[in-house]
């Protein structure tokens, strides 16, 4: 376990005023406008005079305002829906993209354009895409009625999960592209002389050497699905109603649209703690904390 | 020993360095040493107000500087910078409720003073915009653009084909949705993504049948207004015309800002939609043929039995120059809003396409670039008994966000009648 100490590795090892800047600065841009926020919380603030101490205010208001905890449901299950759509396309995407042979090199050049583009871009072509009227939902008819896709709310998750599904499908493939691609040959080849074919080789080697490129992936997407913001913002403004109002675009309203910065930063703090507990818990859930090499043994 | 110091050394510099560089800005763009900074809500329109600002700087001592924010920013930027000593000395607003908030928190110049040493800064505009910067009794604003009233526009070739006027009465809008509905055309074309073409709707409803009065008394801070006959007439008037198929069914998926609902207009899809005079040129951008040849409007129609006048309008009454009660130089902004009823002001906002709200204006319409719709809506905002500000931008920022949702509600059938009023109700006033 231990490595051998090298001789004088002590004397040349770099000391803690190295680590300063990035320390400084981390403590400047991430943990002290936490800290802010944190008091925010028991403020009543608009922006223009001092904040002022409501004590528990906001949070009794919080807890109580239905918009907020309907907000927390919507963002858990457009997470859900995230994870469960994109993780089985971008395994197969990736695992195919993985292959060395020059039409998927060129196809999955292709493929990642998406990842390109930014999601303010992304959201506004797909919302002249699913136009009632132009787009191709007039043309469809037979599939989507009279289109208003944006305008129930089966619908309007649904244009979010697709989007979703779009552009965030060729980042997860490209991990997935990376991990597959360093699985041994060798398990393949010992598995072809078992005489396992394409899909038990798949199901049985492939799926269980990416376990811990899985786990990435999927703190990736839950993370960036708790914190859904930009696509909500340009396709639904959390319309119909308050039924897309997820968590991220209800602190952005009562902060920047009602400047009520007490109860935003209220809100900021109940996504960072959700996040980070639901993060851990798919970390501790999965193992990934104790690192067991998926390499073992070869 | 000597490596480890100069490192710290060095990382002290930068840390330094970055909050001198955060703390200059401060110094530079003060309000002192003889200028008075305007902050303005930057867009196209910019180009006239860098005009008066060039005007004003050749004659005064104290020179103006004009700083713009892009509009999307515009309204945050502003409420984290006007309570610092980076505050603009005067500056861009929508009157009403989006200087609420400051006027309550004692930044703002009440305009009397300047008002009584030149009464023309009150006396040569139309008095029902120069109201809408009114708080609590006080003037705290002059206006400095355009007014957009909203209109009824239409296609002129779908009713002609339907064998409709444009309607005078509600009764005409509700018996032409009927035969245009029967023909397959969308009666009325709305932006229900944008939530506030929504609101629109529920404005001139309010004002045709209980008159401007309830929704003062609502913003005033009576809830019962809400609760009121009027009001409850008003919702159901409402709800017929939507339940009737009038804006077809699919009006929450389209939006009025990414070109949707105009085309369906100019397409001959929709034969209405009710929307700000802006509506011209949008048509104008995306449309050219249709709008010059195509596109009609009138006023909202009247309600029979209703309270309001039929010359109400309601929309954005215009754009306001409010000045900071810490400005140095208050003589200087008293100066610079003088400017703002100048005949040069008039012909530039006009050349733009804006129909500034002067008095004079009218001895300038033949400069516009479409004299007959300027000169119709000056018409119409000088013969209004009452112009109401779009509710969203009466009642206070915080409000904004849940009118919308029990708007677009309302309209879906989520919200029924009660649900509605018990919304509004629970909207902040102040």
């Amino acid at each position: 376990m231990t490595r051998a100490a090298r001789p004088g590795a002590a004397a040349t090892r770099p000391g803690f005023v190295w680590a300063l800047p990035a320390a400084v600065f981390f403590l400047m841009f991430a943990l002290t406008p936490l800290l802010l926020v944190v008091v925010l919380s028991f403020t009543s603030w608009d922006g223009i005079g001092e904040p002022r101490f409501n004590g528990l205010d906001n949070w009794t208001a919080l807890l109580h305002d239905p918009v907020m905890i309907q907000s927390v449901w919507t963002t858990l299950l457009l997470t859900a829906l995230g994870v469960v759509t994109q993780t089985p396309v971008s395994i197969l995407l990736g695992v195919w993209a993985a292959g060395h042979q020059r039409n998927r090199a060129v196809l999955s050049a292709v493929y990642f354009v998406p990842l390109l583009l930014s999601a303010t871009a992304v959201s506004v072509v797909w919302r002249a895409v699913l136009d009632p009227n132009f787009g191709v939902p007039a043309q469809l008819t037979w599939l989507f009625g009279d289109g208003n896709l944006l305008g129930s709310k089966g619908g309007a998750i649904g244009v979010l999960t697709f989007v979703g599904v779009w552009q965030f499908t060729p980042l997860h493939a490209l991990i997935y592209q990376g991990g597959a691609r360093a699985i041994p040959q060798v398990l393949y080849q010992a598995a072809a002389v078992d005489g396992a074919g394409r899909v038990r080789q798949f199901l049985h080697v492939t799926l269980p050497q990416l376990r811990n490129t899985i786990i990435t992936s999927v703190i990736l997407m839950v993370v960036g699905g708790l914190t859904t913001f930009d696509t909500v913002l340009i396709l639904t403004q959390g319309g119909p109603g308050t039924d897309t109002t997820v968590t991220a675009y209800y602190m952005y309203q009562k902060a920047f649209k009602g400047f009520d910065f007490g109860v935003g930063s209220a809100i900021a703090l109940v996504l960072v703690v959700v996040a980070t507990l639901i993060s851990l818990a798919v970390v501790r859930l999965s193992g990934y904390d104790r690192m067991r090499g998926t390499a073992e043994g070869l | 020993m000597r490596s480890k110091a100069a490192a710290i050394t060095a990382v002290t510099a930068l840390v330094l360095g970055t909050s001198a560089a955060c703390g200059s800005g401060d110094s530079s763009s003060g309000a002192g040493d003889g200028t008075i900074h305007v902050l303005v809500y930057g867009d196209a329109a910019n180009k006239v107000e860098k005009q008066l600002v060039d005007t004003f700087n050749k004659t005064s001592k104290v020179k103006a500087v004009l700083d713009t924010i892009p509009g999307a920013d515009y309204q945050q930027k502003l409420q984290t910078v006007i309570n610092t000593p980076r505050a603009p000395d005067v500056f861009f607003n929508w009157g009403g409720g989006s200087i609420q908030p400051f006027v309550k928190a004692g930044l703002l110049l009440p305009l009397d003073d300047f008002i009584a040493k030149d009464p023309g800064l009150k006396d040569n505009f139309l008095p029902s915009v120069f109201n809408s910067a009114v708080v609590d009794g006080k003037p705290y604003g002059v206006p400095m653009r355009g007014t957009q009233p909203v209109l009824l526009f239409h296609n002129k070739q779908v009713l002609a084909d339907a064998g409709l006027t444009p309607p005078k009465t509600w009764d005409d809008l509700v018996a032409a949705t009927r035969t245009l509905k029967a023909r397959g055309v969308t009666p009325i074309a709305l932006g229900g993504g944008d939530q506030w073409p929504t609101l629109m709707w529920l404005e001139y409803l309010y004002d045709r049948i209980a008159g401007p009065g309830l929704f003062q008394r609502a913003l005033g801070g009576d809830r019962e207004a809400w609760a009121s006959e009027d009001s409850r007439r008003a919702l159901t008037t409402l709800k017929q015309l939507v339940d009737a198929g009038a804006f077809g069914s699919n009006y929450d998926s389209v939006k009025f800002t990414d070109g949707g609902s105009p085309a369906l207009v100019a397409k001959g899809k929709a034969a209405f939609e009710l929307m700000g005079s802006w509506y011209y040129s949008t048509q104008q951008d995306a449309n050219p043929d249709f709008a010059k040849s195509g596109l009609g409007y009138t006023g909202f129609p009247a309600l029979n039995g209703g309270k309001g006048d039929p010359a109400d309008v309601v929309g954005n009454t215009n754009n306001f120059y409010s000045v900071l009660k810490r400005t140095k130089h208050p003589e200087a902004a008293a100066a610079f809003l003088e400017l703002m009823y100048s005949d040069e002001f008039v012909k530039a906002q006009l050349a733009i396409g804006n129909l500034p709200t002067t008095t004079s204006t009218v001895n300038f319409l033949d400069l516009s670039a479409s004299p007959g719709y300027s000169k119709d809506q000056y018409e119409l905002v000088k013969a209004a008994p009452s112009f109401q500000l779009s509710w969203d931008q009466a009642y206070p920022p915080s409000a904004m966000t849940p009118m919308h949702t029990a708007v677009q509600q309302f309209f879906d059938g989520r919200l029924d009648t009660d649900g509605f009023i018990k919304a509004m109700q629970a909207l902040p006033t102040s």
